[in-house]
């Protein structure tokens, strides 16, 4: 035979084969009805995927935790998890969404999760952009259940709130709750500009820091908003008033581009003063702790809730130290707000499948029990009980932090304050009929938050009932 | 029976073949199946239909047709879109007529195509590749970062406003299969028809030999604008049932990935014949959704990589195996079969570039 036919038929031949492999999947069907199917949706390209194995281990250590699996290879949490029952019924993880922080993949990634492959249950996502995506998806498609991983965008339980989403952790601005406040009275800032990601997270961020720091009588004199794809910093820093026009910076970049965005600026400016930076999770999380932390030693930033575990002297706090940190050692972080917030989810999750009617339900009947109240670690206000308000988003109580220098020299965290029941709305400073946050949204208005003048100081990991001043 | 009618003969048997599957492919796949590769691949055929148009007839590879699809989409969103309790949260939400918004958002998209070709009319080659690319680019850049019609954020709730003969698209998914189909199958015969009038037949011209038609009198760059405007039309057609499909839209619709996703489906499908749009995209999706669920996100054992790579390699494979992709590979195999020679070039079919040095 020639070697031009083999050219034709070797392709040919190849095709066939793989064709009818791949199309074999067109006429599957997905029906047994003696298991629970859990998807996770997390992100494994772009910014945040380092998040995949975090957040995987999160789910898998909470379902080992509180359903009886075992990890299935301590070393990589995505290699699944052996056994698990909840609710009588077998849990089968169907698949692991890998999203690259875009809504188009997260929505593409949710219909292969959900539909192809049947999940009745989503864990996730990780990203802001992601859980509007989703939660718009989560409305037309009712009888599936989305606990949102650990993604911070308000609009997901403020503005779209189906009844299938629920989240058990804060948005954005709750994460931000008081930080305002503390760099006013401690650091002296009356004015500040605003730099971040021009997307739902960094928005919402930057929310609950312009109610905080606005409340108290701050005024923000910029906000500059940048690609969230990155690239090049240098022009959208010269936007921003210059160090000595303005008291601070409340930084909102997020993922490997806060370093990017740091480097931007001392090239523009000069070696950073860390009393002059503030910002969100991004200062410290995320991989910022080796690249941007150790410039910003006694800068004050939000968080996801979350304070380092073993510092916080509570009893629920010491317990998730023991459950949690027994399953991936030196893999995964519990410290981390993308381990406990997925851990969060997989609990709520349990439990609702064991309380549902009949047991092991999904669907409506799932959402109807899954628990509107929660124990997780870092609760302390109402005897450490997590509630959930009417549109499934949680109440949670909120610990600005601070880097600090380590025993070992390296930067870590501690608690800067404590602010205890962070609703949503912050009083009524956001709604379910008042615009997402943007770019413009909020406004900065003088207004008295709830816990505006409440913000508790603590000594050695104890709350204490003196106020910051 | 002569070898090219019998080649005619057979592909129109496979064509109805095709036709009367995909009437019936409800009832035969699951609904995942309809939704996500079918559909989705009637939508994306539409759109790689309107590049081949543009390279086989004209003679002009664009990158643009991603943004076009993308404009037109956007605009319809914009446009149809509403605030209402536990409703849409970004975009322009004017709220207007779903029948009027669905007009505009074509004529729209007409209008900036033609203005993008008409720019793009005297360059030829990579130039031209270049600067339908820049459309491409501005378009994604101007919707990511001007956040009154959208920013980074989906602007969600497109299908849910959809013009009274299209109905219901949210709750029946199989509707918007059919609405897909229709549409797709009228693409066909619109570029088939197109090209056999006296302005598709002087548009080849133009292809092959731009100065000599310039010379006869032809107006070159007219002709190229034109044609541009009718490959947005097209892929107006696919914008607008993209965003049906996708029910919100964020900018990475028209990014470099989905770019290069097109331009990949027309070169698997094939960039010299019409079909090959359909048959490239759904090739495409199936071989991406089949890789996404049997290789772990962590990557391909020993040598790591996921989709992209696999993807890549298929499409290196195609372009040294079959340069014309699986419609050059069928009239190979045609050739091949009945012959036992070389397969007879596509008459008319040749990229500008290969003609001009001839």
């Amino acid at each position: 035979m020639k070697v031009g036919k083999w050219k034709l038929l070797l392709p040919l031949a190849l095709l066939v084969v793989a064709g009818t492999v791949m199309t074999s999947g067109a006429f599957a069907t997905n029906a047994q009805s003696g298991e629970v199917k859990v998807a996770i949706m997390t992100d494994c390209k772009g910014a945040f995927a380092f998040g995949y194995e975090v957040d995987t281990a999160g789910v898998i250590a909470a379902f080992s935790t509180y359903a009886g699996a075992k990890p299935t290879n301590k070393k990589k949490p995505s290699a699944g998890m052996i056994g698990g029952r909840a609710g009588g019924k077998k849990i089968n993880i169907v698949g692991i969404g890998c999203g690259d922080e875009t809504p188009a993949l997260a929505l593409k990634e949710t219909r292969r999760l959900m539909n192809q492959l049947a999940a009745d249950v989503m864990l996730g996502p990780l990203s802001g952009d992601e859980a509007v995506a989703i939660a718009n998806y989560a409305k037309a498609n009712p009888k599936k259940t989305i606990i949102i991983g650990t993604a911070g965008s308000q609009d997901p339980t403020m503005q779209i709130a189906p009844k299938n989403v629920f989240r058990y952790h804060g948005d954005g601005a709750q994460w931000n709750a008081g930080l305002g406040e503390i760099v006013y009275k401690k650091l002296g800032w009356r004015t500040a500009a605003i730099i971040g990601d021009d997307y739902s997270f960094p928005w919402t961020s930057a929310a609950g820091i312009i109610a905080d720091f606005c409340g108290i009588g701050g005024k923000i004199t910029k906000r500059v908003w940048t690609p969230p794809q990155g690239g090049d910093y240098a022009p959208f820093i010269r936007q921003l008033p210059r160090p000595n026009q303005v008291d601070g910076y409340f930084w909102l970049i997020g993922g490997a581009n806060t370093n990017a965005g740091f480097n931007a600026f001392e090239q523009a400016y000069g070696p950073v003063s860390a009393k002059q930076h503030s910002g969100n999770l991004f200062l410290y999380f995320l991989g910022a702790d080796s690249t941007v932390a150790p410039r910003l030693i006694g800068a004050y930033f939000g968080g996801f809730g979350t304070a380092q575990t073993g510092e916080l002297k509570t009893a629920q706090a010491q317990k998730y130290v023991k459950q949690a940190g027994r399953w991936f050692p030196g893999v995964a972080d519990i410290n981390d707000g993308f381990f406990y917030n997925y851990w969060n989810a997989t609990w709520a999750l349990v439990q609702g499948l064991n309380n549902a009617k009949p047991k092991g339900s999904v669907g409506a009947a799932l959402q109807a029990a899954l628990p509107r109240t929660l124990k997780p670690a870092f609760q302390v206000a109402n005897n450490g009980v997590l509630r959930l308000d009417s549109r499934r988003q949680a109440i949670q109580d909120q610990y600005p932090l601070q880097i600090v220098r380590g025993a070992d020299g390296k930067p870590t965290n501690t608690i800067a304050g404590y602010v205890a029941n962070v609703d949503q709305t912050f009083g009524g400073y956001f709604g379910p009929n008042k615009p997402a946050p943007g770019r413009n949204f909020p406004p900065c208005v003088k207004k008295k938050l709830p816990w505006q003048g409440k913000i508790k100081v603590v000594k050695n990991g104890v709350i204490t009932n003196q106020n910051i001043k | 029976m002569t070898h090219d009618t019998a080649k005619v003969v057979t592909e129109r048997a496979i064509g109805v073949g095709a036709l009367v599957l995909a009437v019936l492919a409800p009832l035969l796949v699951s609904d995942f199946w309809l939704n996500s590769i079918l559909t989705q691949g009637l939508i994306l055929g539409i759109g790689a239909a309107s590049l081949i148009f543009l390279s086989a007839y004209g003679g002009m590879i664009s990158l643009a047709q991603t943004g076009l699809m993308g404009i037109a989409g956007y605009a319809l969103a914009n446009m149809v879109t509403q605030r209402v309790p536990g409703g849409e949260t970004k975009g322009l939400l004017l709220g207007w007529d779903p029948t009027l918004s669905l007009v505009a958002a074509i004529l729209l998209t007409v209008g900036i195509g033609l203005v993008f070709g008409a720019v793009a009319s005297r360059s030829f080659g990579i130039y031209f590749l270049m600067l339908t690319l820049t459309y491409t680019v501005i378009a994604f850049l101007f919707v990511g970062s001007v956040t009154l019609i959208g920013g980074f954020s989906p602007v969600a709730g497109v299908d849910a406003y959809t013009p009274g003969f299209i109905g219901d698209i949210v709750n029946d998914r199989d509707r918007l299969y059919f609405i897909s189909l229709i549409v797709a199958a009228f693409v066909y015969v619109l570029i088939r028809y197109l090209t056999r009038t006296p302005f598709g037949i002087s548009l080849q011209g133009i292809r092959d030999e731009p100065v000599r038609m310039a010379s006869l009198g032809y107006n070159v760059a007219v002709h190229r604008t034109l044609a541009f405007g009718i490959g947005a039309f097209v892929a107006a057609l696919g914008g607008v049932l993209y965003a049906w499909w996708f029910g919100q839209l964020s900018p990475t619709i028209m990014g470099l990935d989905a770019t290069i996703q097109l331009l990949v489906i027309a070169v698997i499908g094939g960039l010299r014949r019409i079909e090959g749009a359909w048959l490239g995209a759904i090739a495409f999706l199936v071989i991406n959704n089949e890789i996404t669920n049997r290789i772990p996100s962590s990557g391909l054992p020993v040598i790591g990589g996921t989709f992209n790579t696999v993807i890549g390699v298929i499409f290196l494979v195609i372009v040294i195996v079959s340069p014309d992709g699986l419609m050059g590979l069928w009239d190979r195999a045609w050739s091949l079969a009945k012959r036992g020679g070389p397969p007879r070039e596509t008459p008319g079919a040749q990229p500008a570039a290969e003609a001009s040095s001839s």
